[in-house]
């Protein structure tokens, strides 16, 4: 056997995990959204596209998508902007970088669970410190009562999901930032730009693949945040944080529609796909070179 | 765009594969285990494995799985007793905490590789399991006559008693008695009384009502608020089956009476923000006379506070000469024996010895749990004030008369959507929507 088809044997353990537990359990979740299963019984029929069209005028799904592209965007930017800030103010290196580097990436290491429980405790109307140290400022009018308020709960959340994850991104855009050759930021300079024309006009650009990176990623943990909601409002208060994978567990395990839970789960992939597809696009990652 | 960013594209695409497989898995029927990593951690995580089969030696092996890791060391006691008496049998428990019995626990029901005798919720998931055919029929099984017969209705279907609801529970509110012997106040005997006491309440500096808003509060609250608006039993089933709406003036009442007790500062501010915890804890304080949520919460509150005295009460919403009920019950813990089970003898005489009134009594007095076991003796204050309401007129739970989990949440929803400033008008309208469309499937 030539040593090149040797190597190929490696992969063999890797892909037959990928197709048994990945694959497979995909195929099969697009073959029960074409049926009526209940999720426990032993048979089930065939009803082609009706799930499908049930989706299109589902009052709690519609509510789930306006309600997780809400989150999506409030995540994407919060997450993005303060994780590029943080990066920019870190790869300027200085004392104490390595240690506010750990102290960001902190909250990711955390449980969706555990980050769940402290948020819901900082918001907590009367006991939380968000409102306590609203109160000790002078800033009483701005208490809220956060996640209780239907208007403003998925913000709250979303802010949550952000604080977990923005350790992460920032470590990207370090990377991305450290990957720019530094004569072209020192030949910018020495043109004559000043901190912003630099940053817009060489840095930025050049960190396109990071920041599609991010963008993407943070798009997708948006989508997958089922158990920080979960355990912050369970989708509620009524129906104002119910964002896709809380209407997919709802149905699947609350309703025993797993037909229908199966095809809210392929619209779901087929979204992301979607909108990753397009901020690639937008953010035009693979045009940079060097 | 070059080959890497393709690549890229089509690894987050894959990787967006990895959220569909979380409803695809699939062995032999099981939906998938999303939501096993969200569980809060209320009960014990998973013990040991348990496959149903005969062990080594003559011993058989039986698999017992609920959701109350509260109670394992109360079934622990009791298991070791009956393995005394059943030196054959060996009981294997596991807890599952409830979101994973909602996941895991019932999709493993469904092979029969755990769960010989297994415990479900009455309403959707009961109507599901039943549905799949996983419960024996356990009619005319001799043990039956050791509960109270009007107590084990919520397990039986089509004339058949499928599953045995083993604790009675009073989905009322508990009162702070010490408060109310302070302030001169009794139990309201109709709405008027009731937003008088809670007034009275307000005024001497005390929330009337802790109302977990967030989280199972309005799942609670609603029974009893609306058992007299609309007294008719099946009233939730007739709203699924289309003869009924929840536009009606009876649930209309019932939202514009939630409404009246919010804007009247009869719940604690914000009370759609806080959580079963919070507002227990504002009644275990006693800030709060009140608390909307029922009598299994009656043991914990006195661990938590043992100088608590407290009682039950349920809002009488209507004028006193048109009050039906003068409360709400449920019977859930339903055990059933799973229809898959290798050993269903064996299971039966499990389900057989914790229906004896003194094994009933130890779990009863060790979880401070009532029973629907008959002749129980209680020996805690709690579970003797929880006794005292198996003479009064109550109703089984309306939430649980309600078999889609849509049509439930909607219903519940709407009342947070109340509190949230919407007129009870268009929160039942929006309710109802959702309801049509479900009838419309």
């Amino acid at each position: 056997m030539k040593p090149g088809k040797k190597l190929l044997l490696f992969f063999l353990p890797g892909i037959a995990l990928y197709l048994a537990l990945f694959v497979y359990p995909t195929l099969t979740g697009i073959y029960y959204s074409f049926t009526d299963w209940d999720g426990l019984s032993p048979s089930y029929r065939y009803v082609g596209l009706d799930n499908y069209a049930g989706l299109t005028e589902h009052i709690v799904f519609r509510k789930a998508v306006g309600n997780n592209l809400k989150f999506m965007l409030a995540v994407v930017i919060a997450q993005t902007a303060v994780s590029l800030v943080l990066a920019l103010q870190l790869a300027r290196g200085g004392k104490g970088a390595a240690a506010l580097r750990a102290l960001y990436f902190v909250p990711t290491i955390l449980s969706s669970v555990s980050v769940g429980f402290i948020w819901t405790f900082l918001y907590d109307p009367s006991l939380g410190a968000i409102n306590g140290l609203l109160n000790a400022a002078g800033l009483s009018h701005w208490t809220q009562n956060w996640l209780g308020n239907v208007r403003f709960a998925i913000f709250a959340v979303a802010a949550a999901q952000a604080w977990a994850h923005i350790g992460q991104m920032v470590i990207l855009f370090v990377a991305g930032l450290q990957a720019i050759p530094s004569e072209l930021v020192e030949a910018a300079k020495l043109d004559g730009g000043n901190r912003w024309q630099v940053f817009a006009r060489v840095t930025w650009p050049l960190l396109a693949p990071a920041a599609a990176l991010v963008v993407s990623y943070t798009t997708i943990q948006s989508f997958k945040a089922f158990d920080l909601v979960f355990t912050m409002t369970n989708g509620g208060p009524a129906y104002s944080t119910e964002i896709l994978s809380t209407f997919i567990y709802s149905a699947a395990f609350a309703n025993y529609t797993f037909g229908l839970a199966s095809a809210a789960s392929v619209f779901f992939l087929a979204l992301v796909s979607l909108i990753t597809f397009l901020q690639f696009r937008v953010l035009r990652a693979d045009r940079v070179s060097y | 765009m070059n080959k890497i960013g393709r690549l890229n594209v089509f690894a987050f695409i894959l990787a967006t594969l990895l959220l569909l497989s979380a409803c695809g898995s699939n062995t032999g029927g099981n939906g998938g285990n999303a939501a096993a990593d969200a569980s809060p951690g209320s009960a014990s995580p998973a013990q040991g494995g348990s496959s149903g089969e005969a062990s080594a030696g003559d011993k058989v092996k039986i698999s017992f799985i609920h959701w109350r890791g509260e109670d394992a060391e109360a079934f622990d006691s009791i298991i070791q007793k009956f393995e005394q008496e059943h030196p054959n049998i060996q009981v294997e428990t596991q807890v599952f905490p409830s979101e994973q019995y909602q996941t895991v626990a019932q999709a493993k029901l469904s092979d029969g590789s755990v769960g010989d005798v297994f415990a479900s919720f009455p309403g959707a998931q009961f109507e599901a399991l039943a549905k799949a055919g996983l419960y024996t029929d356990l009619s005319g099984e001799s043990f039956l006559a050791n509960f109270t017969d009007t107590l084990i209705e919520a397990g039986q279907k089509d004339g058949k008693q499928l599953a045995i609801p083993y604790q009675l529970v009073y989905n009322i509110p508990i009162y702070n008695a010490d408060i109310f012997e302070r302030y001169g106040l009794t139990p309201p005997k109709d709405w008027d009384g009731f937003l008088a006491m809670a007034e009275k309440l307000k005024s001497e500096g005390l929330i009337p009502i802790a109302f977990p808003g967030a989280d199972i509060g309005p799942g609670q609250f609603m029974n009893p608020m609306v058992m007299n608006n609309a007294p008719d039993p099946d009233i939730f089933v007739k709203l699924e089956a289309g003869e009924a709406k929840l536009t009606d003036e009876w649930w209309v009442k019932t939202l514009s009476q939630f409404k009246e007790l919010n804007d009247k500062g009869y719940f604690q501010p914000n009370a759609l923000g806080t959580k079963d915890q919070g507002a227990g804890a504002l009644f275990v304080q006693e800030k709060a006379a009140i608390l909307a949520t029922g009598s299994y919460q009656l043991a914990q509150n006195k661990k938590s506070n043992p100088n608590l005295k407290q009682k039950l009460l349920a809002p009488i919403t209507v004028p006193a000469d048109q009050a039906v009920y003068e409360g709400i019950h449920t019977t859930t813990f339903m055990l059933g024996v799973n229809a898959k089970s290798k050993h269903p003898e064996e299971a039966k005489a499990f389900i057989e010895f914790l229906s004896r009134k003194d094994i009933a009594g130890e779990y009863a007095n060790a979880t401070g749990q009532n029973v629907t076991v008959k002749d129980v003796e209680y020996s805690t204050e709690e579970l003797k004030t929880v006794a005292e309401w198996t003479t009064k007129k109550t109703r089984f739970q309306p939430r649980f008369t309600i078999k889609n989990g849509e049509v439930q949440k909607a219903v519940t929803n709407s009342i947070q959507a109340v509190l949230g400033g919407q007129s009870p008008e268009d929160a039942a309208k929006e309710a109802q929507a959702i309801v049509d469309q479900q009838l419309g499937k």
